[in-house]
């Protein structure tokens, strides 16, 4: 088969002996490696041999080996000569360039032995800038090598890099899957939530807590930066908050006593928004107290939008011995609860333009009518419509509750 | 993001610009580590102008909490001022204006300084 790709990038088709030549003289594998220490060795001992030829009295059977030895190096350089031209794409170029010059010195005095030997000596003496030539063919070989290298560590690099995204991505999968799917069945109560983790990894979560009265604890919090840093944080914030919320009955108590615990396991020093709400289903009074955390929305079924504000706490991690006031509202049929993280508000478009409460507001209100499911549907949709091609910075978490007595 | 240090009376400035969100957090908390120890050694107090600063995410909140934890162990004034409304909405709603000193201007900011020492 003929690989019409590989062939286009040669400058030009080689006959099989240029080829041949080639790989010898010109590439950087283990024959032309052998090949240039061959004539390293040789080039060291012609050297040698010039030097012992000028010592006078030599034997005549030395005088016999060296002129066999100058026979074989001169035969070697002619051949490694003629290999060069052969293999070079401008042969004139070659011939006339410094090194050609110097290749052909090296061998030309042989050829003319009627001239005096003391000219010839000094001429053979100028093989050894040969060695130049050979030092830069060396230079080459270890770039070469270096490049080799650092292609290989790229590679590596990026082997773990991928590794790494697919951790990631596992712990991102593991972090929303500790979250509950579904919001505690009561036939009062219309409740979901989503959660559209970041690209990096964030800190939202939300959470609904079936306390041992019969009623509901309903969380939305956020851990302050991203990572693995924050998603940790949240792991454990989410613990600590659950383990709280079973033994306090009221939601300031419940969030004084987790953030105290949290303070105690933060080396971090990262912290935690939190809203923390207890709903009765059956009388519709939510009780709730606030730890840093964005305002709720609720969306009166007369189409009046009230936010859960009042007095708030410093969020949790920060401080031990905060106080959280409490606060109660009495929800009436079809009102409709909204808890969000700043994901949403702040979510940015190209223009860096935030999406702001204004448009949150006014999504809530066009689709309050519906279920709640629709409703964190078409939130989630307009942020991210909004959003366009601005990469997703921040998780975006949204709880919508609409409480229905029979 | 974009810091400018300048020294007025017994204080030293770092103006803060731009936006605090959490790619400029390590960047910011490099810059405020560096004015907390030069104004240790100087002896004088830290004070935050935040009037270009248009937006801190809760990465950039962290960066001024573990400051304001440093100014206090090592007994440097540390405050805030010149806050833009939105920048001093997230300082309310997160309640970190209650753990550290935020000043509605500099010149209050500096009196604050000067009632100190």
């Amino acid at each position: 088969m003929s690989t019409p790709e590989i062939a286009a990038t040669e400058s030009q088709p080689r006959s099989g002996l240029r080829a041949l030549a080639a790989t010898l003289v010109e590439g950087d594998g283990k024959y032309a490696r052998r090949f240039d220490n061959f004539i390293l060795f040789l080039i060291a001992l012609s050297l040698l041999s010039v030097g012992l030829e000028a010592i006078s009295g030599l034997p005549a059977w030395a005088r016999t080996a060296l002129w066999i030895e100058e026979l074989i190096v001169v035969a070697a350089f002619a051949f490694e000569y003629f290999l060069r031209i052969v293999a070079a794409d401008n042969k004139l170029a070659f011939i006339f360039s410094f090194y050609g010059i110097v290749d052909l010195l090296a061998i030309a005095p042989f050829f003319l032995s009627g001239m005096d030997t003391r000219f010839l000596r000094v001429l053979r003496v100028l093989r050894i800038l040969r060695v130049l030539k050979l030092q830069r063919r060396v230079l080459e070989a270890a770039v070469n090598d270096r490049t080799r290298e650092l292609a290989e560590r790229n590679a590596e690099l990026e082997r773990a890099q991928a590794q790494l995204r697919e951790e990631l991505s596992v712990a991102r999968a593991l972090q929303s899957s500790i979250l509950p799917a579904a919001f505690p069945a009561r036939a009062e109560c219309d409740g979901t939530a989503r959660m559209t983790p970041a690209t990096t990894m964030g800190g939202d979560f939300y959470d609904f807590i079936e306390l041992p009265d019969a009623r509901i604890g309903i969380v939305m919090a956020d851990v302050s930066g991203k990572g693995v840093p924050a998603a940790f944080f949240m792991a454990v914030s989410r613990t600590s908050l659950r383990e709280q919320a079973s033994h306090h009955s009221t939601p300031g108590a419940c969030l004084a006593q987790t953030n105290d615990v949290l303070c105690g396991q933060n080396p971090l020093d990262l912290f935690v928004t939190v809203f923390y709400a207890i709903l009765d289903p059956a009388t519709g009074v939510l009780c709730y107290a606030n730890g840093g955390h964005n305002p709720p929305l609720i969306a009166r079924a007369d189409g009046a939008i009230e936010s859960l504000d009042g007095e708030g706490g410093l969020v949790l991690g920060v401080m031990p011995g905060v106080s959280y006031p409490e606060h109660t509202m009495q929800l009436r049929p079809d009102d409709r609860l909204v808890l969000y993280t700043d994901g949403i508000t702040e979510a940015f478009n190209p223009a860096n333009e935030a999406y702001g409460l204004e448009r949150l507001v006014a999504e809530i209100l066009a689709h309050r009518a519906g279920s709640s499911h629709t409703l964190v549907e078409r939130i989630c949709g307009s942020v991210t419509h909004f959003a366009g091609t601005a990469p997703q910075s921040d998780d975006i978490t949204l709880t919508a509750l609409k409480w229905n007595p029979r | 993001m974009k810091t400018r240090t300048e020294s007025i009376e017994r204080a030293l400035i770092l103006n803060a610009e731009g936006r605090l969100d959490f790619s400029a957090a390590a960047g910011f908390q490099k810059d405020i580590e560096q004015a907390l120890s030069s104004a240790q050694q100087g002896s004088v107090g830290l004070i935050i102008d935040c009037n270009g600063l248009e937006y801190v995410s809760s990465a950039g909140l962290r960066v001024f909490m573990l400051a304001a934890r440093t100014a206090q162990r090592t007994s440097v004034y540390f405050a805030l001022c010149s806050l833009q409304q939105s920048v001093r909405e997230v300082f309310e709603l997160s309640g970190f204006n209650r753990v550290m000193t935020v000043q509605p201007d500099r010149a209050t900011a500096l009196a604050g300084l000067r009632g100190k020492s």
